[in-house]
């Protein structure tokens, strides 16, 4: 099931993603996936490529610590510091699993853009 | 039942036993009894006032209440029934656009396996929160008879949904600290640079200037230490362990 992503060039070419890194994005969507024990949370453009991802454990988090809502809120300003830069603007947030970093997670991204 | 009346004269003076989190087994004289039986008065005519309460390892609670929080949670998930009390619009397929967002954050079962409090965090607005909070105390009994079915327990527990504010209180604690340590940062980077100027127009000889603003600096660090231990201190008497994490986390 793979989208139709157009191959410049021959695979000699190196990876193309770094070259994409610099691309304006106004619309994107936030996956957020929390589990009991950990919080995911990846910015994608609308059609799901992988902008930036950020986790608890990325963040510094080990352990049950890492099942806890203040460290899905970390995780979910530490995703979305990178892509506020880039001109963001709308957002969808689409959520997985149940975990207490989904409640977390959502608020943390409401105050960031609110304030 | 043999062995349940050589436990009798020990087991009927614990029946006060916390109910939190971190209660020592040692108080427990039953601890190795595995099974739960349901009270019943005893027959010993020593002993008149004897009600036998049993009370299970503290251990098996906890795993009870987790394999009851798993449930719940992939009840709340799949159960067309349950989705549709808590959001009206989920019976019209609305599966991308919700209004509002149910969170189980804490189950918690009392000592004897009979009552258990499950606490529901709801993202939204007023009215979101009521619509859900009603949607799920109407479903109490039928929650239960799913729990019931699912679990394997010999007394299948009453269900009560409490809603919890911990999270939000503990998010508008953060915002709180953090815009105080916005301002101090401010207020120190301002200091500094206020103290470079002076220092490199003034001389060696006015060491008596760069004081007050040293006191300035630290009266200010033991405001913003002391509003972060008014805030621990609140989240302490709470009952809810997500804020302590947090406040702890941020020292």
């Amino acid at each position: 099931m793979a989208k139709a992503i157009p191959r410049i060039g021959s695979r000699r070419n190196g990876r193309i993603g770094s070259r994409k890194s610099a691309r304006r994005i106004p619309k994107g969507v936030i996956h957020v996936q929390a589990s009991f024990n950990n919080t995911i949370v990846t910015v994608t453009d609308v059609r799901g490529r992988v902008v930036s991802w950020s986790s608890v454990g990325t963040c510094g988090f080990k352990g049950t610590r890492r099942g806890t809502p203040f460290a899905a809120q970390t995780a979910a300003a530490n995703a979305i510091r990178t892509v506020v830069d880039q001109g963001m603007q709308r957002v969808e947030v689409m959520i997985k699993s149940l975990g207490l970093g989904r409640d977390a997670a959502l608020r943390a991204i409401h105050e960031v853009v609110y304030y | 039942m043999s062995h349940l009346l050589i436990h009798n004269p020990i087991i009927t003076k614990s029946c006060s036993i916390p109910t939190s989190r971190r209660s020592t087994p040692s108080i427990f004289p039953i601890a190795f009894m595995p099974l739960l039986h349901p009270p019943h008065r005893s027959i010993v005519p020593s002993s008149r006032s004897s009600i036998i309460k049993c009370m299970a390892n503290p251990r098996r609670v906890k795993m009870v209440a987790k394999q009851i929080r798993r449930e719940l949670s992939d009840m709340l998930l799949t159960d067309k029934v349950l989705q549709y009390a808590v959001l009206p619009e989920a019976a019209l397929g609305a599966d991308r656009y919700l209004s509002s967002l149910t969170t189980i954050s804490d189950v918690e079962v009392s000592a004897d396996l009979q009552v258990v409090k499950v606490y529901v965090s709801v993202f939204g607005d007023e009215r979101g929160k009521e619509v859900a909070l009603a949607g799920l105390k109407s479903k109490a009994k039928y929650v239960r008879s799913e729990l019931g079915k699912r679990m394997k327990l010999r007394l299948t527990p009453e269900i009560r949904f409490i809603e919890d504010e911990s999270l939000e209180r503990g998010s508008r604690v953060l915002a709180i600290l953090d815009k105080i340590k916005d301002e101090n940062d401010k207020k120190t980077t301002e200091g500094q640079a206020e103290d470079l100027q002076e220092s490199s127009d003034r001389s060696n000889d006015d060491w008596e200037g760069d004081d007050p603003d040293d006191e300035g600096i630290i009266y200010r660090y033991t405001a913003y230490t002391y509003v972060n231990e008014n805030a621990y201190h609140t989240h302490c008497k709470t009952r809810v362990s997500n804020d302590i994490i947090s406040t702890i986390a941020r020292k």
